[in-house]
């Protein structure tokens, strides 16, 4: 089952992640795609591993490629992409370079399928950033068309999609339950 | 007429020619360009201090090009980018862009039979 969480800034959506975490059973990971830079970063890392630890996830510092994670077989395990402007940014602007969205949103989308099929739940946030209106950059419009391209990709494949608005989770498309 | 609207790269207009497909309707893919169109044109004719264009000028109002042209064709569907939701902009023609799509959008919805907001290229009924 996938599930994709989307929402602004401040809006509770981690939140409401963790808790579709906390109704799967086995072993729970949190893909973490914030890439370090530097000390600062490595103690927010650090501070964030803890706290997750404490929730009984293990973390996994991945901030591309996901698809190349390997999940150990054999346990219902769930895991929780945590997020995904951050991953599409870094797949994006990488060694100095733009690339193309067309072919980075291929890529994240197959990567997300890859990670997807190994665990029972995947739980995906990203991010409502596309609403305010604003022409930025040819870089930056590239990038927010590769990360509305991914989320549309996903949504489609999703077993549910979820906006959460001041920290009510608003369903846009409804996991059927099957009982 | 029917309104969609949503954020930037959501979709929308794939989500409405493929809801739309094989009927003979009037889309209008990008209404907040389209609008923002009418602004700039709307502002060179004020700016132009000859009287008969400014008096002329009440009369095309980006608004009410867009209300004429919803009136003579009923049945358009009309797509629109939100884009008020973000820091409002300290350039007067920019925050002017902004406050006077969302009212007319507002009059829109209120004349549209049906609205939709698409995000992650999935509708939500609005209206």
């Amino acid at each position: 089952m996938i599930y994709l969480v989307t929402g602004g800034s401040g809006s509770g959506k981690s939140a409401y992640a963790e808790q579709l975490m906390e109704q799967a059973s086995g072993e729970k990971y949190y893909i973490a795609t914030m890439r370090v830079r530097d000390e600062e970063g490595e103690q927010k890392v650090a501070r964030h591993r803890k706290i997750r630890r404490d929730k009984g996830f293990v973390t996994i510092e991945q901030s591309v490629d996901v698809g190349r994670i390997e999940i150990p077989r054999g346990d219902r395990s769930s895991a929780l992409l945590e997020c995904m402007s951050n991953l599409v940014a870094n797949e994006m602007f990488a060694e100095g370079q733009i690339r193309e969205p067309g072919p980075v949103t291929e890529k994240v989308v197959a990567d997300v399928l890859r990670l997807g099929r190994q665990v029972e739940r995947l739980v995906i946030v990203t991010n409502n950033v596309f609403e305010d209106g604003i022409s930025y950059d040819p870089g930056t419009m590239a990038y927010l068309r590769a990360l509305g391209a991914v989320n549309c990709r996903i949504a489609d494949l999703a077993d549910q999609v979820t906006e959460v608005v001041v920290g009510i989770a608003v369903q846009i498309k409804e996991a059927v339950c099957p009982y | 007429m029917e309104l969609y609207i949503g954020g930037y790269a959501q979709g929308k207009q794939e989500y409405v020619r493929s809801k739309k497909s094989g009927q003979d309707v009037e889309i209008v893919p990008d209404l907040h360009l389209w609008f923002r169109q009418l602004l700039v044109e709307e502002a060179e004719i004020k700016a132009t201090e000859i009287k008969a264009a400014a008096a002329k000028a009440a009369e095309v109002k980006a608004e009410q090009v867009v209300l004429t042209y919803c009136e003579e064709h009923p049945d358009c569907v009309l797509i629109c980018d939100e884009i008020g939701n973000g820091i409002v902009p300290m350039d007067q023609t920019e925050r002017a862009y902004r406050e006077r799509l969302g009212r007319l959008l507002i009059e829109l919805a209120k004349r549209a039979d049906r609205v939709e907001r698409i995000i992650c290229g999935i509708g939500q009924r609005l209206k």
